[in-house]
Formats: C-alpha cells, sequence, structure tokens
C-alpha cells in the first residue's frame, strides 16, 4: 500500500463531510423541482429528477452509514416513484408529504453534522436528564414540605404560604418528613435547621438526599442569624436561608424563584411564500425547533392573517408574483400595529445592493439560499424573542409583573368579543386594596409596594391560566375570569379575598394585614366593555360603602 | 489494473472511488452510461466496470446490456439502493449486483476478487 496517500477511513470521512456539507443545497435544488411539480405534475422529466435525487440520497446515505437518512430518503422515492406512476392529470395528494421529507433529510444532515463536529471533539460525555419536579397532579408543582419542631411556628407559616396558592404540608418529626420524602416527591423543602436533642436539620436532609436520585430544592429557616448555621446550611446543599419570624412574601419570592420552571410559550412564525412547498418545508425546520408557524401563500391574505395569527415574526419569501417581498413588507408596515413586527426577507438574492433595498423598508434580516436549518432557527428565534421580550415590557406593568392597564383593557374587548361570538359568558371583577393610603402613611411606599406585591401574587396564582389579570393602576386591579357565570366568579373574588387578608405584612417591628373589595360584573348581561365596566366598578363602590373587606357581584 | 467507476451521483462515486484506491488500483470515472461507452470506446485498457444500477438516460442494467451487445465482456458489477436480488433475477449475467451500505467498503473488495478470479 502507498503510505503517502491518506487513509481509506480518512477519505470517506471527508467525502462524509462533505456530503452533509452539501445537502442544504442539494435539497434546495430539489424544492425547487418540487414548485415545478405542483405546477405541473405532467412534467415527467422533473419528476425523475426528483426520483432520482431522493433515490442517490438513499443510496449514499446507506453507503456512509447514514441509517436514519437512508429511510427518510427511501420513503421520499417511494413517493416520488408513485408520483412517476401516476396517470396525467391526476391530482397528486401528497406535495406537503415530499416537502416534509426534504425538511427531514436537511434537519437529519444538520444533527449528523453536529454529532460529526461533537465527535471530533470529546467523546462519550456522561449525559442525564433530570426526572421533572413533581407537577403530576392538578397542584402545578406546589407540593411542599415544612420541617419545624415548633409546631406553632410551622403551621403558621404553613398558612401564609397557602395563601399564595401552594400546598404546604407540615412535619414536626423529621422521620416522618423522611416517609414522606420517599413516598412523594415535594417540589420544595422548607427545613429549620435545629431541633431538640441536638438533631441538625441539614444533617437529616443530606441523608435524605443521599437516598434520592435528584435533589430537592431546600431552603433552611432558622431562630439563629450567626454565621455558622449559614454555612451549616450552604454546606447542606440549601438554596436559601431564613430567619425566623419569617418574612412570607420573601419566602414566597424565593419559593417561585425555585419552584417555577414556567416554560415560555413558542414563538409564533408566519410564513409567507407563494410556494406552498417552500413554506411547509421552512414552516416544517421551524417547527421541529418548538415554534408555532402559519402559511400563507397568497400576499392579500397576509394583513387578514396578521390579525388572527399575531406572530412575533414574519419570514417573507423576496419575489413572489404580482407582489414583491419588500411592497409587501411596507403595506404591513404602514399598520400602526405592526410598525414595530420584525420581517425577515428570505431569497436567493446574493446581491448586496438590493439586500441592502429589501433593508431600508424596515426588514429586520435577510437570509440568503439555501440556508442551513440551524441558521434559519437561530435567526428566526434571536429576531422573535427580543420582540416578545419588548412587547411583553410594553405590556406589562413594571411592579407587579401583570398587564397594564391598556393592555388589560384590550384584553377584555377580545374576550368579550370572543364570548360574543363563542355565546359563552365572562365576568370582569375590580379589585381594589382597602385603606391603602394609610399604610403608605404609615409605613412608607417600599411596605405599600410589597402589599401590591402579594396582591398581584395572590391573584396570578389562585386563579386559572385562562383568567387575566392586570393592574388597573394605583392599588386597583381586574380580573376577567372566562367562560363562568356571575355567581361563581363572586365565590372566587370572595375566596381570594379571604386569603389576602390571612396574609401578614410587616414593617419593621410592627406586623399588620391588609383587605380589598371587590366588584363583579357580567357578559352578557352587561352587553359591552362600557357598561361591564362601569358595573364592576358599581359594585366595588357598593363594597366600599357597605364597609370594605367584600365582594359585591353587580345583579342589574 | 484499471477499473471504470460509473455513477452519477459524486458522493456515491467518490465512495467507490476511495476503496478501489485503496487497493491499489487506478480509476476512471464516467458521471453516465454515455460518458461510459465513450470511454470503453476509446484507447483506455480497463479490466473492470463498477456501476451504479439508478442514473439518468441510462440505467446500468442497460448499459451492461449495451456493452454485452457490442461485444465487450469486461467483468461487471453493478451497485444499487434497491434490492440487488431483483435485479439479479432481471439481469442474471451480471457478474455481481451489491447493495450499497455502509458494508460496501468490506464487501466490495472480496467481490471484486471473486469476480476477477472467475475471469
Amino acid at each position: 500500500m502507498n503510505k503517502q496517500r491518506p487513509s481509506l477511513s480518512s477519505k470517506i470521512a471527508r467525502l462524509r463531510e462533505q456530503f452533509i456539507e452539501q445537502m442544504p443545497g442539494r435539497v434546495e435544488e430539489a424544492l425547487h423541482y418540487l414548485t415545478i411539480l405542483r405546477l405541473d405534475p405532467n412534467q415527467r422529466a422533473t419528476a425523475a429528477n426528483l426520483h432520482r435525487f431522493l433515490h442517490s440520497i438513499k443510496g449514499t446515505g446507506n453507503s456512509f452509514g447514514f441509517e436514519e437518512l437512508g429511510a427518510i430518503a427511501a420513503s421520499g422515492e417511494h413517493l416520488a416513484a408513485r408520483l412517476l406512476e401516476m396517470p396525467l392529470n391526476v391530482s397528486v395528494p401528497f406535495w406537503d408529504e415530499l416537502a416534509e421529507v426534504l425538511a427531514r433529510i436537511v434537519l437529519n444532515t444538520e444533527t449528523l453534522r453536529q454529532q460529526g463536529a461533537s465527535s471530533s471533539q470529546e467523546h462519550d460525555v456522561p449525559r442525564f436528564d433530570l426526572a421533572p419536579i413533581d407537577d403530576s397532579e392538578g397542584t402545578g408543582g406546589r407540593l411542599i414540605y415544612i420541617c419545624d419542631d415548633d409546631p406553632l411556628q410551622v403551621e403558621q407559616l404553613a398558612t401564609q404560604l397557602q395563601c399564595f396558592g401552594y400546598h404546604p404540608v407540615t412535619f414536626t418529626d423529621p422521620a416522618k418528613l423522611r416517609t414522606a420524602m420517599a413516598a412523594k416527591r415535594p417540589s420544595l423543602v422548607i427545613m429549620d435547621i435545629f431541633f431538640p436533642n441536638g438533631v441538625s436539620g441539614a444533617d437529616v436532609l443530606a441523608a435524605i438526599e443521599r437516598e434520592m436520585d435528584h435533589p430537592v430544592p431546600a431552603i433552611y429557616i432558622s431562630a439563629c442569624d450567626d454565621f455558622e448555621a449559614r454555612l451549616n446550611a450552604i454546606q447542606a446543599g440549601g438554596q436559601a436561608y431564613f430567619h425566623k419570624p419569617v418574612n412570607a412574601l420573601d419566602m414566597v419570592t424565593t419559593i417561585d424563584e425555585l419552584t417555577v420552571q414556567k416554560k415560555p410559550d413558542p414563538c409564533r412564525i408566519l410564513v409567507v411564500d407563494d410556494e406552498p412547498v417552500i413554506a411547509a418545508y421552512h414552516s416544517l425546520i421551524l417547527q421541529e425547533a418548538h415554534m408555532i408557524t402559519f402559511q400563507v401563500h397568497k400576499p392579500e391574505r397576509v394583513l387578514e392573517v396578521l390579525q388572527l395569527f399575531r406572530p412575533d415574526l414574519v419570514l417573507m419569501d423576496m419575489y413572489m408574483p404580482g407582489c414583491n417581498g419588500r411592497d409587501l413588507a411596507k403595506l404591513v408596515r404602514q399598520v400602526p400595529d405592526y410598525f414595530g413586527l420584525p420581517i425577515v426577507f428570505l431569497s436567493s438574492e446574493t446581491d448586496k445592493h438590493k439586500q441592502f433595498s429589501a433593508m431600508r423598508v424596515g426588514a429586520e434580516g435577510f437570509l440568503t439560499k439555501p440556508i442551513k436549518p440551524d441558521d434559519l432557527v437561530a435567526a428566526v428565534a434571536i429576531r422573535a424573542e427580543r420582540m416578545r421580550a419588548l412587547r411583553m415590557l410594553m405590556a406589562r406593568d413594571s411592579l407587579t409583573g401583570l398587564f397594564n392597564h391598556s393592555t388589560t383593557t384590550q384584553m377584555l374587548e377580545n374576550a368579550i368579543a370572543n364570548a360574543g361570538r363563542q355565546q359563552a359568558s365572562l365576568c370582569f371583577a375590580m379589585i381594589d386594596v382597602d385603606r391603602f393610603k394609610a399604610v403608605n402613611d404609615t409605613h412608607g411606599h417600599p411596605v405599600g409596594d410589597q402589599v401590591l406585591l402579594a396582591l398581584a401574587r395572590v391573584l396570578q396564582q389562585r386563579l386559572r391560566n385562562s383568567d387575566i389579570v392586570g393592574r388597573y393602576g394605583g392599588e386597583e386591579f381586574a380580573v376577567i375570569l372566562q367562560g363562568i357565570k356571575l355567581e361563581l366568579a363572586a365565590q372566587i373574588i370572595d375566596q381570594l379575598r379571604e386569603d389576602f387578608a390571612k396574609i401578614r405584612f410587616q414593617a419593621g417591628e410592627v406586623e399588620f394585614s391588609c383587605a380589598f373589595s371587590g366588584g363583579v360584573a357580567a357578559f352578557p348581561q352587561c352587553k359591552d366593555i362600557k357598561s361591564l365596566r362601569e358595573a364592576a366598578d358599581r359594585a366595588l363602590y357598593q363594597a366600599k360603602d357597605g364597609g370594605r373587606n367584600r365582594v359585591v357581584a353587580n345583579n342589574e | 489494473m484499471h477499473v471504470l467507476v460509473v455513477d452519477d451521483d459524486p458522493f456515491s462515486r467518490e465512495m467507490t472511488v476511495a476503496v478501489l484506491e485503496d487497493l491499489g488500483y487506478n480509476c476512471q470515472l464516467a458521471e453516465n452510461g454515455v460518458e461510459a461507452m465513450e470511454i470503453l470506446a476509446g484507447e483506455s485498457s480497463c479490466d473492470l466496470v463498477i456501476s451504479d444500477m439508478n442514473m439518468p438516460l441510462i440505467s446500468g442494467i442497460d448499459l451492461f446490456r449495451e456493452l454485452r451487445s457490442q461485444g465487450v465482456t469486461l467483468p461487471f458489477i453493478l451497485l444499487t439502493g434497491d434490492d440487488p436480488e431483483e435485479l439479479w433475477t432481471q439481469e442474471p449475467k451480471l457478474d455481481a449486483c451489491l447493495f450499497k451500505d455502509f458494508s460496501l467498503e468490506e464487501i466490495l473488495p472480496q467481490v471484486i476478487n471473486e469476480v476477477l478470479s472467475r475471469c
């Protein structure tokens, strides 16, 4: 053998790399075949090209040991073969399936590329997935174990946490905690540091942790505020340390941070392309990255769909018959609501001048085909998420994170329109903290803010996801309860009122509690937003007038 | 030893070539059947033909039949992404018919030896 030549395996490795590298370009060509065929399925030569392309990906993929890729291509080859066998002028029902095959080919080679890149760096990095924290039951992962030898303290803390919608279970005996942990994992454990007879809470928890596969977040509490106790807690893996008596609101904030792993809503992308197969292809790649997509093939439908789908970003083909992407972007931008909507162009245009002229009408980006799936996903995700963050800032109140006045109003309008269409009912509640001015005057604004924050948390955590909670202004809050009748809505708000009244606030050495009054009105009894708001307002006024700390339903 | 490799897919072609060159063979390449016949009709000396089945214009089997009808008796190995048995029943005179998969790199040298030893 000739030793100067590269070895067979290194040659094959290089071929594999090139094969993967060139795939997006080759698939782009196949997409072109597909668009031609969709317009005219009788183009047998093009169908044969498509078939051969898929066949050769299957064969070469298999030769390189890419079995999954070979299988994907084989399924496409099968479809293409059917296409070739079909009599002329028969409509073909599987264009989208073919587009999907092409998308899967490109996605699979992308995975192979990444595997290739990572395997050349490091091998066998141990990997493990964390089991999901308890959220199996409808409590949404709010089960919390509290262990403290002082029964009074432990009950008090449990009551406070309950007000914020958690499900605390209390233990005074560490051994019982151990049994409970083995039976059911909570989202979090709150542990006292010092137990009688020199038993250390940190040691107990550390022993339990050793028995469990995955640690549960722990918060330590103690009457001591010395360095040793804190160090002890940290060494045992505690995520936070609280000095007794515990400020419930601070505790809840910390618990939220430790337990809530709220998945962000997926990004919504509108894909505008006059070629349905190309639109389907790009949609699939984005969906694979957990985005929600909607396809528009006719430029004239864009405005209508924008309103219904409310995307975070528009991915638009640059050249479409009758209406090019630039004009369409300009048109979209003229609608005030979409002034800030990111628009990304996708085109095979490599001319920088033309790209620049597209950017001038307000395109956020310009992607050139063929694009690698990762690049497409990254380019779209980063812009869509920025849009999201901006919207969030604009729509929410900075103190409480609840929807601000204008967003709440808009959502109420939408909710009424929805309820009207579906002939469903809807309730609107106005909530106002009682004697809030006195809290601010007596304890100062930072303490007042604590009260507002606590109420915001109670409302947000105790209501259903479908309910909309907003801060209407000052100490006034608004809640939209969808799909329920007046009586039930008033009961729910009244329950929240009772819970809120139980929360104990601290201002220096002083402890105090707060209450709120609420007024509830219902649609369709009130026919429009104006009468609904006025009715809720009148009910709130009645509640205040009737002595506060109560909820009144408007039955007019 | 000279081998003519016929394949329209550049990766598949290069893969075969890599295996052959590793065995110390000299390779000549053709992208389709027409090109292959031109090469064989020319000056070059060739000892073996390895061809892909699915190609534009002329399939691997058609190429084989055309060569035989022209009196070219060179050993001919067909490569395919489909079921090789079926192709072999279609054309039993083929010297060998191989399925393209990752084992090609091991199997192709063995098959070449077998085919050449039969000549």
